[in-house]
């Protein structure tokens, strides 16, 4: 389905989510984040690149799993904490936050389902905004099978047309929400058409940083597991773990218990995101460390997004956002590294 | 909705029994689960134990399949969660969810003299698939284990590795020499050399410390064995078992569900990261 919105009308279209709660890009100081929206007025799609990516609304930094206790006759329970909240619509997603959502959804399901991650999928709906122009500096979505305009993940698509939206539905759901704003919606007329195929195929050109070769890293890397490279990469690193937690396709996570009484025993389990830059992560409790340095991390942090995951589901585990680029205190660029690495094939 | 991994099954721990004592302690615990239940398991797969309030920790079945009354687990003290399961008695309750794994591939082993080599705890994860094969001896050929730990206090199992030794060879051994120990004295690759298993239509399943299936493997290798001959299960930190977490991987295998345990065929092509 296409039709298109003017902005005027958006307010009123959004009006009608009765039944959902909202999400939309919010400035708070000097950052975006995707906050929940009380007043559809409040929405403002003229936005610069979020700090966290709307991973963050299905796969939450932390989350209950279950809850454990002891009662009065002395037996222990255990109680389920699937998530229990309304469905969720989402505006102003980017197109390369959406793509990376189609990437999670590989790890969290497959032979074991996850079924925390999986229902708040289920439940949130993605309404995704073209980039007309490139919302970081560090952009790179065309390097990574992406593009400022992919639909991938999403199910609707919105793109500026200055004084209007032209939207595009690519799910029954989507479908569903644009046919709440009946009325509001026009047909699209061939010069509306013309517009949005011009500003797809400029949004492509805006980006400027790109990875010459991608499709050889893959294999570069294979050889490149034993190299001296990843001592001297890693050098500057502190170890922050900024560059996983910010990253839309990481999915890393610890679970641990919290205790909130020990007698009688009241406590739940939670999980939280984790990173593999961290030297314990990996770490037994026998002290035995099998990735016991930053070389080691780093290496593996790469070789996860462009050898590991290849291998297993035949995508890159990038969507090109850059925000590992933008927030690492010490300036690691992942397209200089494989940049870096493409050399050392050649 | 199919059950949610995560949520463990209570069981109480019918029966706890002190294998080893001082500073590394190993226990055994035997469990029932509190309710009926549909867990079946395969030789060499793990289960995550729960304490309530300290967390969880994979540990592997030691116990047969063929077994249905319950399950057992031999644990060795070491982190918060190994710790907590040190300090529960019998009647207590822990949480199991699983099983996790690939477990031994023993129905490709129909026919053939199976070799089992263990160190120390390592002895655990060999214990279930030892069991099981004696228990079907009839499907497979000669049956023979070589284990041993650093002193005769440290050997798990040990009534029943006597009672074992009237139905198979078992070659036991201490690093260094004690008094009254008249069997092998030296590691157990040494002990390996010493007993020259043949390679002909084998299968060796060695279990035990790194540093120690090392040279076990050098060992079989000097004996003729082929990679493809020889079997071990890896260890990583683990918090998911479903491949989700991210810790446990070698390369592009997660170990809580692709392995543990591999061929040294298959673990040679793996990066050297475990």
């Amino acid at each position: 389905m296409e039709k298109i919105l003017k902005k005027n009308s958006f307010p009123q279209w959004v009006k009608k989510f009765i039944d959902y709660d909202i999400y939309a890009p919010v400035e708070d100081g000097d950052f975006w984040n995707y906050s929940l929206i009380e007043d559809p007025k409040n929405i403002n799609l003229d936005f610069l690149t979020t700090v966290l990516s709307p991973k963050k609304i299905i796969f939450p930094q932390k989350e209950i799993l279950l809850e454990f206790s002891t009662s009065n006759n002395g037996d222990l329970e255990l109680k389920e904490r699937l998530p229990e909240e309304k469905t969720k619509v989402v505006f102003g997603v980017r197109p390369c936050d959406a793509r990376a959502l189609t990437l999670t959804d590989k790890v969290f399901g497959g032979d074991f389902i996850d079924p925390y991650y999986q229902k708040r999928r289920d439940q949130t709906l993605l309404i995704g905004l073209t980039c007309n122009t490139p919302p970081s500096p560090h952009c790179f979505c065309t390097s990574v099978e992406g593009s400022p305009h992919s639909t991938d993940g999403l199910d609707i698509l919105m793109t500026d047309l200055r004084d209007k939206y032209y939207v595009e539905s690519f799910s029954g759901k989507g479908e569903q929400l644009i046919n709440l704003g009946k009325g509001l919606f026009e047909t699209p007329k061939a010069k509306d058409k013309k517009e949005l195929e011009k500003i797809k195929a400029d949004s492509e050109k805006k980006i400027k940083r790109q990875i010459k070769n991608i499709k050889k890293i893959p294999k570069i890397l294979k050889g490149m597991f034993e190299s001296p490279f990843w001592d001297e990469e890693s050098l500057s690193c502190l170890r922050c773990g900024i560059c996983t937690y910010l990253c839309p396709t990481c999915h890393c996570f610890d679970i641990n218990d919290e205790v909130i009484s020990s007698s009688p025993l009241e406590g739940q389990r939670v999980r939280t995101w984790d990173t593999c830059q961290f030297p314990n992560f990996t770490m037994h409790s026998s002290g035995h460390n099998p990735r016991p340095d930053r070389a080691s991390r780093l290496r593996q942090r790469i070789f996860h997004k462009f050898q590991y995951f290849v291998e297993q589901f035949g995508d890159f585990q990038c969507i090109g956002c850059g925000r590992c680029i933008a927030k690492c205190p010490v300036g690691i660029d992942i397209i200089e590294v494989l940049e870096k690495v493409d050399k050392y094939g050649a | 909705m199919e059950h949610n991994t995560y949520l463990p099954r209570l069981a109480k721990i019918i029966q706890i029994k002190q294998e080893v004592g001082g500073a590394r302690p190993i226990k055994t615990f035997r469990t029932q689960f509190l309710n009926e239940n549909d867990f079946s398991f395969r030789c060499g797969q793990s289960a995550m134990l729960s304490v309530f309030g300290k967390g969880e920790s994979m540990i592997s079945i030691s116990s047969t399949p063929l077994i249905k009354d319950y399950l057992q687990f031999s644990i060795l003290k070491m982190g918060r969660v190994t710790s907590a399961l040190h300090e529960m008695e019998e009647n207590g309750i822990i949480g199991i969810r699983g099983p996790y794994g690939n477990g031994f591939p023993l129905d490709r082993w129909k026919e053939k003299n199976l070799i089992f080599i263990g160190g120390g705890i390592g002895l655990a994860p060999i214990w279930s698939v030892l069991q099981t094969a004696l228990e079907k001896k009839e499907e497979y050929g000669d049956l023979m284990l070589i284990y041993g730990a650093r002193t005769s206090k440290d050997l798990v199992f040990r009534e029943e590795l006597q009672e074992l030794k009237s139905k198979m060879p078992v070659h036991l051994s201490v690093d260094v020499e004690e008094p009254g120990w008249e069997e092998f004295i030296g590691f157990v690759p040494q002990n390996v050399t010493d007993k020259k298993p043949s390679p002909k239509n084998a299968i060796t399943i060695t279990c035990g410390p790194p540093i120690m299936i090392k040279f076990v493997i050098k060992a079989l290798e000097d004996l003729g064995f082929e990679d493809d001959q020889i079997y071990t299960t890896v260890e990583n930190k683990m918090k998911c078992g479903i491949g989700k977490c991210g810790r446990c991987n070698i390369g592009k295998h997660y170990v809580c569900k692709d392995g543990p345990v591999y061929s040294w065929a298959e673990l040679k092509k793996l990066p050297q990261e475990y």
